[in-house]
């Protein structure tokens, strides 16, 4: 049952104000208590990563990254769920390096291989961008200087 | 006034002060107007004061200006508070990091080299907290990702996510609300279909039993409205439609609905089955930590008992070092006035509150429970043994030996032997230079250590803090009599006895003769002893005159029980009660095999005050009251003779031939705790921390009484059972059946 993971879709539904309010209480009750349960703790996380805000999702994997520390047994699945979690952030390299240490334990693992392909199609789409832009600097320096070289070779 | 910097303000408020000298006070006078205030009455003040300002500021701007240039140079000179703004604002450490990391696959190169000018156009602020993240990547990464076990590899996470997330009561809530609507519609109706219930129309019927089959499964808490009495049928045979469609099973909901609601339910259960799991799982993971916890808080006690032991051992050491303060202090008073000083005096002091006085500085290095001294010379098992201090003398006696030995602890050589006993010696005191021995011959015997043999050899060993005393002997030693009365209350009265044996030749000093037969156990303070003999009696004596001051007979004791109630004492040692006759036990066998006659009636006495406690041969620890001579009290339990005992102000320890050692309370009289061995108890010592105790086995038994662990000391230690044994500090000797006398570290 290991392989039952959410597909990367999954992680763009957010869930609702309320029910990650409901989550972020008992996990806080939890804490204030003094023992927090995995499944709490993972749930305010999930929800946390789901979630369409930036700062919610780098506590929902800062959070992960607890649950994946201190619980070992968990630790397969947490791959996962970090590899999402910084795809959700942005952070390619690091959501790419998650899964790819998921895909070498299981290699047949449907939701990691998908995860896989959408990271690389996003890193390819930000390169895209990054060598425009890139190219774009070029040009136009490229033309400032060779606007300064012709007024100097004018003088 | 424009915004000068601060530090400059006042300055700028002289300057004006000075500027305007003839400028009218305003009324509340003095300095606290403000500028304008001062200035107002000059028109072109202000103006002025705009341009002089920002003559001032100019600079400032400057400088700030160049200050950014710098600091972009050479960010080596940027104020901390730049640094700050810099860190929070740039996402340079991240980048560098990236790129780091990038290098490792070439097939992202290209990505991250066009991403890089991307993040820093954009406009993402990059958190401290999105750094932190970044950075634990690789230490995660390294970490070992075990194969999932337990609950782990039963019910995935987004399996219990799903199960409990607010949202998985949807579906119960969902058909509630379905049937709660149709019952609110009709409340009033309710009301009648409760008293009208009963009456089933064939349809209804079926859909009733279906939904309360699903009520069943689901496990749901039955809403009020929910409620379906079964018994309630046939109540009243004339109910109405109407009664029965106001319940909430009575409505029509369709066969797509039912099948729908089945299935959530049935995704409910499994939900349920979900959490259950995780929670059993959290209990075991607790109950897991819990152990994990207990194991840590026991040790924690643990280290906690060793830091009291510390403490003890520590309020024992300066005990100690007082008690020698006091002696020394003493005896340089007694060096300042002579005459006052007698022959033989030393500060009393109790055997069990021996400080360290004379602790050779390697003692404590050596290892504790090692035996780092053999003393051969005996030929027969060891029966008594005692020493004045550690690293002092020693006198021990063995079976069949009328003479008992004398030895330096300090050179580990034998001095000399005490004439004088006819038959093996049974019991031995020793405090300082006086030795007191008991004998089969049923004669105590005095003696002066210092005159063992050679003399002069003797007292060049002597004690340091005896040589004052030492050296005056010549001229002071003789000392007259005191006579004292009996008791415990007497300091010098060894000066007497040790005066008039100056007299006599050879170092028995004293003859106590009274005892039929042969004494067993002595114990003396002070001037006052007290013997125990086989002729079932034991007898007080005054020190000072060598009188028998009080006889006080076991048997008339055992005969006239005077604990109320305990005229029929169980658990006596059956053989030995009352019986008129010689007292003759075999004793249980020792760890080797061998046995012997155990013959001594009174195994132990031991005194405080006018409180005397005996441990007979009838297994009964009895107290006594030394100024009327009567029991009044007697501890029975031991089914053995009692061999040894020893008390303190809460505890009476006795050890017995019943292989068990008895911690009595002594409040209650009632057994505190028992120790049981393996074989016989034949000499026990103890103190605040610690039992120790010869069993008859080759190794010492030492019980820590505050972590209650037993220990045995073994090392170099006798090659037959241990008989005798007595320790002072961490210094102890032990005497055993293999004729050699142990000398231990502790």
């Amino acid at each position: 049952m290991t392989t039952e993971l959410p597909y990367a879709a999954d992680a763009e539904v957010s869930l609702s104000y309320d029910e990650l309010e409901v989550l972020r209480s008992q996990y806080e009750r939890e804490v204030a208590a003094g023992h927090v349960t995995v499944q709490t703790k993972f749930n305010y996380s999930w929800g946390l990563v789901k979630s369409p805000i930036r700062d919610d999702q780098v506590e929902g994997v800062r959070l992960l990254q607890e649950i994946y520390r201190s619980e070992p047994t968990r630790r397969r699945e947490c791959l996962y769920y970090l590899a999402l979690g910084h795809y959700k952030m942005g952070n390619y390299e690091d959501a790419r390096k998650f899964n790819a240490l998921l895909m070498d334990k299981e290699p047949t693992n449907m939701q990691a291989l998908s995860l896989g392909t959408l990271i690389d199609k996003k890193v390819a789409r930000e390169g895209y961008i990054g060598m425009a832009l890139a190219g774009g600097a070029a040009a136009v320096g490229a033309i400032l200087l060779a606007t300064v070289i012709r007024r100097a070779s004018r003088k | 006034m424009a915004n000068p910097p601060e530090g400059l303000r006042p300055k700028d408020r002289e300057k004006d002060k000075k500027k305007h000298p003839r400028a009218p006070l305003p009324p509340d006078g003095g300095m606290a107007g403000s500028s304008s205030a001062s200035t107002s009455g000059q028109g072109g003040g202000p103006s002025k004061f705009e341009v002089v300002s920002r003559a001032i500021m100019s600079p400032f701007h400057r400088r700030n200006d160049s200050n950014k240039i710098l600091s972009e140079l050479a960010p080596v000179i940027m104020t901390p508070r730049m640094m700050n703004a810099a860190a929070t604002v740039s996402s340079r450490p991240q980048e560098r990091l990236r790129n780091e990391t990038s290098t490792n696959s070439r097939a992202v190169d290209f990505a991250t080299l066009g991403r890089a000018p991307l993040r820093t156009l954009g406009s993402r602020r990059i958190t401290s907290r999105d750094l932190q993240i970044v950075e634990a990547t690789e230490e995660l990464l390294d970490a070992d990702v075990p194969e999932p076990e337990g609950v782990a590899s039963n019910v995935s996470l987004l399996r219990g996510f799903n199960a409990t997330i607010p949202s998985a009561e949807k579906g119960r809530s969902r058909r509630r609300q379905i049937r709660n609507v149709d019952v609110g519609e009709k409340l009033g109706l309710k009301q009648l279909g409760m008293s009208a219930r009963g009456l089933m129309v064939d349809e209804e019927e079926e859909e009733r039993q279906l939904e309360r089959e699903r009520e069943h499964e689901a496990q749901s808490v039955a809403s009020e409205d929910d409620v379906v009495v079964v018994g309630g049928r046939g109540k009243k045979g004339k109910g109405k439609k109407k009664g029965r469609e106001s319940l909430s099973a009575g409505k029509m909901f369709g066969k797509e609905e039912l099948t729908r609601q089945t299935s959530e339910i049935l995704l409910d259960k499994e939900n349920l089955h979900v959490k259950r799991a995780l929670i059993e799982n959290e209990i075991a993971e607790i109950t897991h930590k819990i152990e994990t916890l207990d194991k840590i808080r026991a040790k924690l006690e643990n280290d906690l008992l060793k830091l009291q032991e510390d403490e003890l051992e520590l309020d024992d050491e300066l005990e100690g070092v007082k008690e020698q303060l006091a002696a020394e202090r003493a005896n340089t008073v007694g060096h300042h006035h002579k005459t006052a000083t007698p022959l033989l005096h030393i500060v009393p002091s109790s055997r069990r509150r021996k400080g360290p006085a004379f602790l050779p500085s390697e003692h404590d290095d050596l290892p504790p429970g090692v035996a780092f001294m053999t003393l051969e010379g005996h030929i027969t098992p060891i029966t008594a043994l005692d020493f004045s201090e550690p690293y002092g003398t020693l006198v021990t006696a063995s079976q069949e030996d009328s003479q008992p030995r004398v030895w330096d602890l300090l050179t580990g050589e034998e001095i000399g032997r005490l004439r004088g006993h006819h038959g093996s010696v049974k019991c031995i005191q020793v405090e300082d230079q006086i030795c007191l021995t008991g004998g089969e011959d049923g004669n105590v015997r005095i003696w002066d250590l210092r005159k063992v043999d050679d003399e002069d050899d003797w007292e060049g060993e002597g004690e340091v803090v005896n040589l004052s005393d030492v050296a005056e002997e010549g001229d002071e030693g003789e000392g007259e009599m005191v006579e004292r009365p009996n008791g415990v209350g007497g300091k010098s009265i060894r000066s007497g006895t040790a005066g008039s044996a100056t007299e006599k030749s050879g170092p028995c000093v004293r003859l106590l003769e009274g005892h039929t037969k042969a004494v067993s156990t002595l114990y003396f303070e002070d001037d006052c002893l007290v013997t125990g003999a086989s002729d079932k009696t034991l007898r007080q004596w005054d020190l000072s005159t060598g009188q028998c001051v009080m006889t006080m007979d076991i048997l008339w004791a055992i005969s006239h029980p005077t604990s109320p109630g305990s005229s029929t004492l169980p658990g006596y040692f059956p053989g030995a009660a009352a019986a008129a006759g010689s007292f003759a036990v075999p004793t249980p066998p020792y760890a080797d095999g061998s046995w012997e006659m155990y013959q001594d009636f009174v195994g132990a006495v031991q005194f405080w005050g006018y409180a005397l406690v005996s441990g007979s041969g009838d297994g009964a620890v009895r107290m006594w009251d030394m100024r009327t001579g009567q029991t009044h009290r007697t501890l029975a339990g031991h089914t053995g003779p009692v061999t040894c005992l020893q008390f303190d102000e809460m505890h009476v320890m006795s050890g017995s031939l019943d292989k068990t050692i008895r911690i009595w309370d002594l409040r209650s009289g009632g057994i505190f705790e028992t120790l049981k061995y393996d074989h016989a108890v034949t000499s026990l010592q103890f103190d605040t921390r610690k039992v120790v105790a010869a069993t008859g086995e080759n190794g010492i038994k030492i019980y820590n009484r505050t972590t209650m662990q037993n220990s045995t000391l073994l090392t170099n230690g006798h090659t037959r059972p241990v008989e005798k044994l007595r320790y002072m500090d961490r210094f102890m000797v032990s005497g055993g059946r293999d004729a050699t006398v142990k000398v231990w570290a502790l």
